[in-house]
């Protein structure tokens, strides 16, 4: 479902991603983990296009783009129609009610009528358990209500994988648990996600792997179980020692 | 450590002082600065208490015109733009002769040459075709008649039974500011008379067909027909009139002094010599010889404000072309703006080039220039002939899309990056993210902005009085020049101004908080 070669990324003289290789099957749930500054938002940013890699070829469910050449846009864009983006500061549409930031791309990309979208867009929002707030503007949603929209206007897409950027970091620990419930549910169902988080809590609840990163490389991968337990790299037991100090 | 010591024992010094002692220190600072500003009015009251003694001491008669005025009273001849000539300038120079003094030209905007007179200080007459008016003589002190005019109706030379004031009932006629003819058209009614500032682009507009007829004095219709095919008097002059040198009021020496240097030209025939180089001289300058001193004034003082009945439905008449010009001038902008700006940060580069263009020189140069050249410079130019309303409401509006296409840029780079980046990542394409995400933010962070300049426009707009349009300012002008009330009729202008503006703010306020999206 998803397949990444070689994948490089500079900024400046840089080198942010180093040469990533990465496969994921459909109904697989990834998590990446890693120290701050390792470049894994850069990963998840370059697997949908919001960054151009220097080199190497990413593949998402029919649609493979590699780099270098012309950029283009059609072909980005194919691409971010499979790859739906939950992002760490939820990002919604300030302007539009929760229930008109789900509908929003349905509408206006896929071109489906409203009435459908519309129901669609309410069970989403009753999935995040917010079919109270369908009326609301983002101003008016804590945090974690403003991640679950988020997510729910992901899926409205109906994307072949789910790209999520530090979902609950920006969140009040209090929030956290309701975004989780949200993500785990979405796992067990079997949805396709990549998840980036320092929040090894999500981490063990939804990940079926989970990569270690560091310095632009993957350096050790496995199931939660086997990474968090028996971590076999000293890099990995370092950084799980810290994260759990 | 001293230092230390020094600083906090002055604060204290300052701080010990009783409250009011800084009051009154400030008021003093105040009254100090003031002081200049008083004074020299104060000198100008003194100075004015005998003119002819500080001039015949000076040596030299100041004397006031206004270069704009044109053939034949004051211009600048054809092939050397830095010289001035004129059959005024020649009088100017004639009267200063027989008095032993030298003349010397002050440029003074023609209609508001009386009161700035009766202010003083930079001349000390007015040689500028004062009309000999009952209404005149209230305000400022008039010397003996020195030419003797008529009012000349002036029509386009295939027009026909266009030829008496009732034949133009419901027709545009051109006419001067605060002139005998003005108030001759505003008596007779049913006429749409327009309001130029000077005495040539009103035979423009007559020639492009925006007029029908001009009502102008006789030299003035005599200069500008001459060698001019297209245009025609229609019918014999009327309403004859004098023009008379003006002074300051009480200065009864150098009025006399004036007097008989006018008598003497008269009589040794060297007003006849002046006007016939100009090719003004007719029968009807004998009316200068039989002239009689005597005549009334009309005394009567006008307040405005007690009078309010009859000015404020005028000025509330003439606010409506305020409003009119300055709303549709902000939706063009409005308009316009936003295409700029989008063509500006998203355009191919040769497109950009241009609104960068577009933008930095409707904003460095200024509006009046504008306005001249799209009403007055496309007629000339290109033949296309906009009505004074269309052309003020094009160049506010051309004007101030370069203010506000900066206003949206500014709004569209606030948008936070995150946003566009949420819209591609949900597969939309730049120009529908731009649509549906970026402007409708950014039009809500640029409303105070665009808001701000809504309320300038209002005051702006004023400024298109130049090409003959009777907004708001351009009547509050024409009435106080007619009754002398700057003050009363003043206050009534400003309220209506600040009711407009106050009004355009109060409803933008509300839709700030309509649109407001991050209150909870
Ligand atoms: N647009 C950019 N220009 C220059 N440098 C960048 C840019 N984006 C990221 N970087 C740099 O690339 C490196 C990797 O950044 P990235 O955001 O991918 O890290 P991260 O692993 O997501 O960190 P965190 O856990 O703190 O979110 C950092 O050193 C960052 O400073
Ligand atoms: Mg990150």
């Amino acid at each position: 479902m998803i397949a990444v070669e070689g994948l490089r990324k500079r900024f400046g003289d840089r080198t942010v991603l180093d040469g990533i290789d990465h496969r994921q099957e459909r109904g697989q749930s990834v998590v990446l983990i890693g120290p701050s500054g390792c470049g894994k938002t850069t990963f998840l940013r370059c697997l949908n296009q919001l960054e151009t890699p220097d080199a190497g070829r990413i593949t998402i469910a029919d649609v493979t783009i590699e780099a270098g050449g012309r950029v283009d846009r059609e072909r980005q864009r194919q691409l971010r129609l499979r790859a739906g983006m939950v992002f760490q500061q939820f990002h919604l549409f300030p302007h539009l009610t929760a229930l008109g930031n789900v509908m929003e791309a349905p509408v206006r990309v896929l071109g489906r009528p409203r009435d459908a979208v519309e129901a669609q867009a309410l069970g989403l929002l009753e999935q995040v358990g917010l079919s109270q707030h369908a009326g609301h503007r983002p101003g008016q949603l804590s945090g974690g209500q403003q991640q679950r929209v988020a997510i729910a206007r992901a899926l409205a897409m109906e994307p072949a994988v789910l790209l999520l950027d530090e979902p609950t970091s920006a969140l009040d620990p209090e929030l956290r648990e309701e975004v989780r419930d949200v993500l785990r549910r979405l796992a067990d169902e079997g949805s396709t996600m990549l998840t980036v988080t320092h929040d090894m809590q999500l981490a063990r609840d939804i990940a079926d792997t989970v990569l270690f990163f560091h310095a632009g490389t993957i350096v050790e991968s496995g199931p939660p179980e086997q990474l968090f337990g028996d971590p076999v790299h000293e890099r990995t037991r370092e950084f799980l020692r810290s994260v759990r100090d | 450590m001293e230092t230390h010591c020094v600083g906090p024992a002055r604060r204290d010094d300052e701080a010990g002082r009783p409250k009011r002692g800084r009051g009154a220190r400030s008021l003093a600072w105040l009254l100090v600065l003031l002081v200049p500003f008083f004074g020299g009015v104060g000198a100008f009251k003194t100075s004015a208490a005998d003119a002819w003694d500080e001039v015949s001491r000076a040596g030299i008669l100041r004397y006031a015109n206004d270069a704009e005025g044109g053939a034949p009273y004051i211009f600048h001849p054809p092939g050397s733009p830095d010289q001035l000539t004129g059959f005024e300038v020649d009088l100017a120079a004639a009267i200063a002769g027989r008095l032993g003094l030298k003349p010397a030209f002050v440029q003074n905007n023609w209609d508001v040459i009386l009161p700035a007179l009766n202010q003083g200080g930079s001349f000390d007459v007015v040689i500028a075709g004062i009309e000999w008016t009952p209404e005149n003589r209230a305000k400022v002190a008039l010397s003996r008649p020195y030419f003797a005019f008529g009012q000349q109706l002036v029509v386009r030379a295939d027009a026909t039974g266009l030829d008496s004031l009732d034949a133009l009932r419901g027709k545009r006629v051109g006419v001067l500011s605060a002139t005998a003819s003005f108030r001759m058209l505003e008596k007779h009614g049913g006429i749409d008379a327009r309001v130029y500032q000077d005495n040539v682009n009103y035979f423009r507009d007559l020639e492009s067909g925006r007029l029908d007829a001009v009502l102008t004095d006789t030299p003035i219709a005599r200069v500008n027909l001459a060698g001019n095919d297209k245009l025609r008097r229609a019918g014999p002059p009327f309403a004859p009139g004098f023009y008379a040198v003006a002074v300051r009021p009480g200065e009864t020496a150098l009025l006399a002094r004036i007097d008989g240097a006018i008598d003497a030209l008269l009589k040794d025939g060297t007003l006849e010599k002046i006007y016939r180089k100009y090719d003004l001289w007719d029968d009807g300058q004998a009316a200068l010889t039989a002239w009689k001193p005597g005549g009334e004034t009309t005394a009567e003082k006008h307040s405005a404000l007690k009078e309010w009945g009859t000015y404020l439905p005028i000025l509330l008449r003439a606010s409506v072309t305020t409003i009119w010009v300055t709303c549709s001038g902000m939706a063009l902008a409005v308009v316009l703006g936003l295409g700029l700006a989008i063509v500006r940060l998203y355009g191919p580069a040769p497109a950009r080039w241009a609104a960068i263009a577009y933008i930095e020189v409707f904003r460095g140069t200024p509006l009046l220039l504008q306005i001249y050249f799209i009403y007055f410079g496309l007629a000339q130019q290109l033949g296309v002939r906009l009505s004074a309303g269309f052309a003020a409401v094009i160049a506010l509006g051309l004007n101030y899309a370069a203010t506000e296409a900066e206003n949206y840029r500014a709004g569209i780079e606030g948008v936070p990056k995150g946003q566009l980046e949420a819209s591609l990542a949900l597969g939309m394409k730049r120009r529908l993210a731009l649509r549906r995400i970026l402007l409708p933010q950014a039009l809500r962070i640029s409303l105070p902005s665009v808001t701000n300049d809504f309320i300038a426009m209002f005051k702006d707009s004023s400024i298109v009085s130049v090409i003959a349009l009777v907004e708001l300012t351009k009547e509050y002008q024409i009435r106080a020049i007619d009754t002398g009330d700057y003050v009363g009729l003043g206050l009534m202008t400003a309220g209506i101004y600040f009711a407009m503006s106050y009004t355009a703010s109060l409803g933008a306020r509300a839709l700030e908080r309509k649109l407001g999206h991050d209150r909870r």
